[in-house]
């Protein structure tokens, strides 16, 4: 630990406690509400581990691209496409095939929105932050308009699409009085397994890092940069579609009009604490979960619940510090 | 009023708080440094205006506390991109998560009741003149003085800047401080002309200034100009909202989407060949 990353954190901490003591709420009750609304009983449990499923599902789709050394910020516009593309072909094509089909379909959404960013970069050289953040706003606007015309549910008056029968949800591995696992947890947490092992053990996994880690290096070696970035946004975007369409097939069951409360951004916050390895999401995913959760809580304290938002970026901000600085300085 | 005049009037109401962010981000691209904090800063400013606007009844205090709380957020972006080495973006979106948590939490804490008084402030027609005269000055600065070019070879090759004498992190300081100010001057303006803060008013403006500015090719003139585009084509769907263009009912998504698409597009080198600062996000 060096004197620069200490004053860092002295300096996060001290501007929260003086942020939430200005609303007179002693720090240590906030916490304490915060870590009983989150953890404190079975149905705290449930909802985190509820708030936690996109979170790491999109963390997932965040990590792959940053393993390619790209930033896909688009995550919450694929998301948001996935969703409702899920959606459409769900209320379309009605049985199991129709629900297998509307996750496949999501995904592709999912990758088809994220191409245009990953091409970019390969061979135009325009910096995928950008156009991943104009993509998002995209993705937002047409998915609105969308859901407010064409896709609108009969009778409606919100904008909103039809309901999928309950019978087409993903059921619940287990379940008690009043929480409930979700089958999208169970996936989510096989596909960090997944992850993990791919990138590890497999050549795509290795080239996909080989890019990352140093372009022309790879190059050297004979592995097309430009291709694997593109194939890995893509398949980065196809996560952020799968991210989308468990969540309408687990918890929404349709699609409306501000489906996502920003997961896709959030999510590069988890991908961010993640550090190197796959395994890292789940933790990562989990933390903000629990602060989702319990930021709701803290808000009935009278602490606004923007705090969270905060709370948020100065974990991002300090954890990048203390990555990159371990990157620079190899010693 | 006729229908011509508003359109206009809104254009120039829509374009100017664009421009001056816009410009915003030119003083630190140009330098190097990405700045997707844009929004964050405008926003944080917006608020700063607002409440110290309300509390002291003085638009000059007012106007300060905005500058003066998108400086803090700038040179906090100074801090960790260039101190702390932190990735630029990582630190964009950090700053852009503090700056809208930060907001809701000090309206939330400190305004709601008070939310009714009238927020003291300077006529519009001031932020129209510096629209103006910000890129301009820009424009003449970049190409004829020491700073600009020294701002410019920074933004080029941090490396060779270093070698020929001038200090990249003194550079980008003053860069990102400009940018402060600039930001500052936008978000005062977007609650003059609100007339109060709410939560997130600044609605992805940040994001369609650094739009503009690559559409611009990062050249001060031509950027300022795509922020007018932009703020035409908000205020066209302000006023064509709910009537009929050729028997069909255009929804307003259609003209919010069009900064987005154009810029895409506009990456993808369809519009000529992109002229991105050769340093930017470099340390």
């Amino acid at each position: 630990m060096n004197w620069k990353l200490l004053a860092l954190v002295i300096g996060a901490v001290a501007l929260l406690a003086a942020a939430i003591l200005a609303t007179d709420v002693a720090p240590l009750e906030a916490l304490q509400t915060l870590l009983r609304g989150s953890l404190g009983s079975p149905r705290a449990i449930g909802g985190t581990l509820k708030e936690t499923t996109p979170l790491l599902i999109a963390g997932l789709a965040v990590f792959l691209a940053l393993r390619a050394g790209l930033f896909n910020i688009g995550v919450e516009g694929q998301l948001l496409v996935g969703a409702m593309t899920c959606t459409v072909v769900v209320l379309r094509l009605p049985g199991v095939i129709g629900v297998i089909l509307g996750v496949a379909a999501g995904m592709v959404a999912g990758a088809a929105w994220a191409f245009p960013a990953g091409w970019i970069k390969a061979y135009r050289g325009g910096h995928e932050v950008i156009t991943t953040i104009m993509l998002n706003s995209v993705a937002a606007l047409l998915t609105t308009a969308l859901v407010a015309g064409p896709l609108k549910a009969p009778g409606q008056e919100s904008t909103t699409t039809a309901s999928i029968p309950d019978a087409l949800l993903l059921p619940a591995v287990a379940s008690g009085e009043d929480w409930s696992l979700s089958l999208a947890l169970v996936i989510g947490v096989v596909l960090t397994g997944a992850m993990a092992w791919w990138l590890r053990s497999s050549v795509g996994g290795y080239e996909l890092q080989a890019v990352g880690a140093n372009p022309t290096a790879a190059e050297t070696a004979g592995v097309s940069s430009r291709r694997v970035t593109t194939l890995a946004m893509m398949a980065s975007g196809a996560l952020g579609g799968l991210a989308g369409a468990l969540q309408v097939l687990a918890y929404e069951g349709r699609f409306y009009s501000g489906f996502s409360p920003g997961y896709g951004f959030d999510a590069l916050g988890v991908a961010l604490l993640a550090g190197a390895s796959a395994w890292g999401v789940l933790p990562a995913a989990l933390l903000f979960g629990v602060l989702a959760k319990g930021g709701t809580a803290v808000q009935i304290l009278g602490v606004p619940k923007g705090i969270t938002g905060v709370v948020l970026g100065l974990l991002i901000l300090i954890f990048a510090a203390v990555r990159y600085r371990r990157v620079q300085c190899p010693a | 009023m006729s229908g011509l005049t508003i359109l206009l009037l809104s254009t120039v109401t829509l374009s100017a708080p664009l421009i001056l962010a816009a410009m915003g981000g030119f003083t630190s691209e140009r330098g190097g440094v990405i700045n997707i904090a844009l929004e964050g800063k405008m926003l944080m400013a917006a608020a700063a205006t607002a409440l110290v606007g309300l509390g002291t009844h003085s638009a000059p205090f007012g106007l300060l506390a905005g500058i003066g709380a998108a400086i803090v957020m700038s040179l906090l972006h100074w801090l960790i991109t260039q101190s702390f080495r932190v990735d630029h973006v990582v630190s964009g979106m950090a700053i852009n998560a503090i700056a809208l948590g930060g907001t809701n939490f000090l309206d939330k804490a400190f305004t709601d009741p008070a939310h009714a008084g009238e927020i003291p402030k300077f006529p519009l027609e001031a932020y129209y003149v510096l629209a103006v005269l910000v890129p301009l000055a820009l424009w003449f600065a970049a190409r004829r003085t020491r700073p600009g070019l020294h701002l410019l070879a920074v933004g080029s090759d941090p490396d060779k800047a270093r070698q020929m004498g001038v200090a990249p992190l003194r550079v980008r300081f003053f860069g990102l401080l400009a940018t402060g100010v600039l930001c500052g001057l936008a978000g005062a303006m977007l609650v003059t002309n609100a007339g109060r803060f709410t939560d997130g008013m600044t609605s992805g403006r940040g994001f369609i200034a650094l739009a503009a500015l690559i559409l611009g090719g990062w050249r001060p003139i031509p950027g300022a100009l795509a922020c007018v585009g932009f703020g035409f084509a908000t205020a066209l769907q302000l006023q064509m909202q709910g009537t009929e263009l050729a028997g069909a009912r255009i929804p307003s998504e259609v003209w919010q989407v069009l900064p987005y698409v154009v810029t895409v597009i506009a990456l993808a080198g369809a519009l000529g060949k992109s002229r991105a600062p050769a340093g930017l996000g470099k340390l």
